[in-house]
């Protein structure tokens, strides 16, 4: 029952394009990534000749190679900051929309008229949601791996394998947001209502959390290379308790030690940081199978 | 009854019927529940981003204080100026305004167009003599005039947190600047306000014309200002490229010669971005950038012209084309279920 309610839910989606735009922007973002990865390296190693020159001609020794410094998959540093902001507010509106379409359509009432249990719809709806962001992410991971080609003329093994464990990653993180889209539908009376406060929680998240835990401003978010700030004060040094909780920063941490952006850490230490992902997720999901025993599924459709 | 007098009874008429769609605007936005809820959560960091950046900088309005006062008893002439600026510490505050603002902006907007729709009261204003362009001005004086609410909230929170925890109050000087940068604010929240409801107006199922501006929303306030900055030529490595390669500053000048053309695409993209011109004049206004600190208004409004021209043609434009998109508006929504 669960695998008809997801086929039918993957068909739905399909139906509405939404499973086109995800898979569409997925698609883009991972291109444009892409392009910025190589207009990065294209840049540094233009710079480094003009340097290079200069210094020769001022009678300097030539500068390190910065290459050195960069790591192979660097390229996909731009990944990190798309999918908890891009991704995620996809996942919210494909959670969203999974279950909001059956009440204004009106299918939730037919569809508890047959055999058919609470526990397996929800599964059913999370199935989907699921199967939808494998494809989407699977095909970014091969848009991936061709800028990766074609800037760095090869690909080593280790690296499709760091490539497929920073997909697994970013899916995991996903689903969490797909189930808030999920749960607010379930705890509101309006359509309105569902999406604004499922966007609510993504900003907090992703914004507000980051603020309070480590100090960085809304803008330092956006930007794959972040500078350290001094965060000695002694509010910092309450609320840094609350840093492995803050499921963005955790996301990232682990995503840079996956592309070896970041220096290796142990598998202790990255298994705690996993930690707070995974949990949120079960948790998300929990609440959902929880939440949609005694939803309300006879409510008129009218309400937008 | 001479032309003139009808024609001021016409004006004063015409008045009386937007002021009254604004005023219902104005109450049913404070009435909902959702945009309560936005406007609580951009209070909350508003004041806990001050006070993190205040704590700091209380300490160093101390330290500045204690080495003017041995300076000054030591009978020198010339002390330092302060290095710091108490404005600066707004700079959360607006970059919430610019991203949070954004999406009440929007939300409003939707909520406005929607909540007509689903009452079924759009049919009914449009049996009273009041014509779709009266409509649109009306509901975006009501909007501004929850802006105007909220960012006067905002910035009151920030001068006061400034003043109570950075221990350092704000002249009259820079008080007409943080004005400014409200009008500024104004003008961006109005631009995402028309967008909210020009797409919601525009499409079938009022949550997709929703999707669609928050997709927007995306492109515009997060995407552009972050394509332009990882494209920034010294952010290329943790440290910066420049340092990397052991560039002194003449050094980077003189490399960064070479990059014109790519510069130039560089902030074009920035420029596409209506957030990145709100962010400029803000961070001008505010002291935030260390490079604009030493001059005068007059001189920061100039070096701003260009942001000012396109914050007010991103508003106009937009102001358009939501009395365009009124006009076109099916008074009974296709489909029969809105």
């Amino acid at each position: 029952m669960i695998g008809t309610i997801a086929t039918h839910q993957l068909v739905a989606l399909r139906r509405q394009r939404v499973f086109a735009a995800l898979l569409a922007s997925f698609v883009l973002v991972s291109a444009l990534a892409g392009l910025l990865g190589w207009s990065s390296n294209h840049t540094i190693s233009r710079v480094y000749d003009e340097a290079a020159k200069l210094m020769v001609a001022t009678g300097q020794p030539p500068p390190p190679n910065p290459f050195l410094l960069k790591p192979a998959l660097s390229l996909l540093s731009n990944m990190v900051v798309y999918v908890p902001l891009i991704g995620a507010l996809f996942a919210v509106v494909l959670g969203h929309l999974s279950v909001v379409e059956d009440e204004a359509s009106g299918l939730g009432r037919l569809l508890f008229s047959r055999h058919i249990t609470r526990t397996q719809y929800a599964m059913g709806k999370v199935t989907s949601a699921a199967v939808a962001l494998v494809i989407a992410l699977g095909a970014s991971m091969g848009v991936s791996a061709l800028s990766l080609l074609v800037v760095n003329h090869a690909l080593a093994v280790s690296d499709v394998a760091r490539l497929g464990l920073f997909y697994a990653l970013s899916w995991l993180y996903l689903m969490s947001f797909v189930l808030i889209g999920i749960i607010a539908v379930l705890v509101t009376h309006r359509r309105s209502l569902a999406l604004l406060s499922a966007m609510g929680a993504w900003l907090v998240l992703t914004f507000v959390v980051p603020q309070f835990t480590s100090g960085l401003r809304p803008t330092q978010s956006l930007n794959p290379i972040i500078e350290p700030i001094g965060t000695s004060q002694r509010f910092f040094q309450i609320t840094a308790h609350g840093q492995p909780f803050s499921v963005v920063e955790q996301y990232k941490a682990t995503a840079a030690v996956i592309l070896n952006t970041a220096p290796a850490e142990a598998t202790g230490q990255l298994a705690l940081r996993l930690l707070p992902v995974a949990a949120l997720a079960a948790i998300l999901l929990l609440i959902t199978l929880k939440l949609v025993q005694r939803h309300d599924f006879s409510r008129s459709a009218s309400n937008e | 009854m001479s032309d003139q007098t009808v024609t001021t009874r016409v004006t004063g008429a015409r008045r009386a019927r937007v002021l009254a769609i604004a005023k219902h605007e104005y109450r049913a936005a404070v009435r909902s529940r959702i945009l309560l809820i936005l406007v609580v959560l951009l209070i909350l960091v508003t004041a806990a981003s001050v006070y993190i950046a205040s704590a700091g900088y209380a300490a160093k309005l101390a330290e500045y204080e204690t080495y003017r006062a041995a300076a000054q008893a030591q009978g020198l002439d010339r002390i330092a100026p302060t290095p710091l600026a108490a404005l600066s510490l707004l700079r959360g505050p607006l970059e919430y305004l610019e991203i949070i603002g954004a999406v009440i902006a929007i939300s409003l907007g939707y909520l406005s167009v929607s909540r007509e729709r689903i009452n079924r009261t759009l049919p009914l204003i449009r049996t009273r003599p009041v014509t779709a362009g009266e409509q649109a001005t009306g509901t975006f004086l009501g909007a501004m005039g929850v802006f105007a609410t909220l960012v006067a909230t905002t910035i009151a929170v920030g001068i006061v947190s400034i003043g109570l925890l950075g221990r350092d109050w704000v002249n009259p000087g820079e008080l007409f600047q943080i004005a400014l940068t409200a009008v500024a604010a104004l003008l961006y929240l109005g631009a995402f306000y028309c967008l909210g409801a020009i797409a919601t107006a525009k499409s079938r199922f009022a949550a997709n014309g929703l999707v669609i501006a928050l997709g927007i929303w995306l492109l515009v306030v997060l995407v552009l200002p972050q394509i332009g900055d990882t494209m920034d030529a010294d952010n290329q490595l943790p440290g910066g490229l420049f340092q990397a390669l052991a560039l002194d500053h003449d050094g980077e000048l003189a490399v960064l010669q070479h990059f014109t053309g790519y510069e130039r695409i560089r902030t074009g993209i920035e420029e596409a971005s209506l957030s990145k011109h709100f962010e400029r004049f803000a961070f001008a206004m505010s002291d935030v950038k260390d490079r604009y600190r030493p001059y005068n208004l007059p001189w920061l409004l100039n070096e701003t012209r260009n942001d000012i021209a396109w914050l007010l043609a991103y508003a106009v434009a937009m102001f358009v084309g939501l009395r365009r998109s009124f006009r076109t508006q099916p008074t009974i929504p296709p489909g029969g279920t809105p």
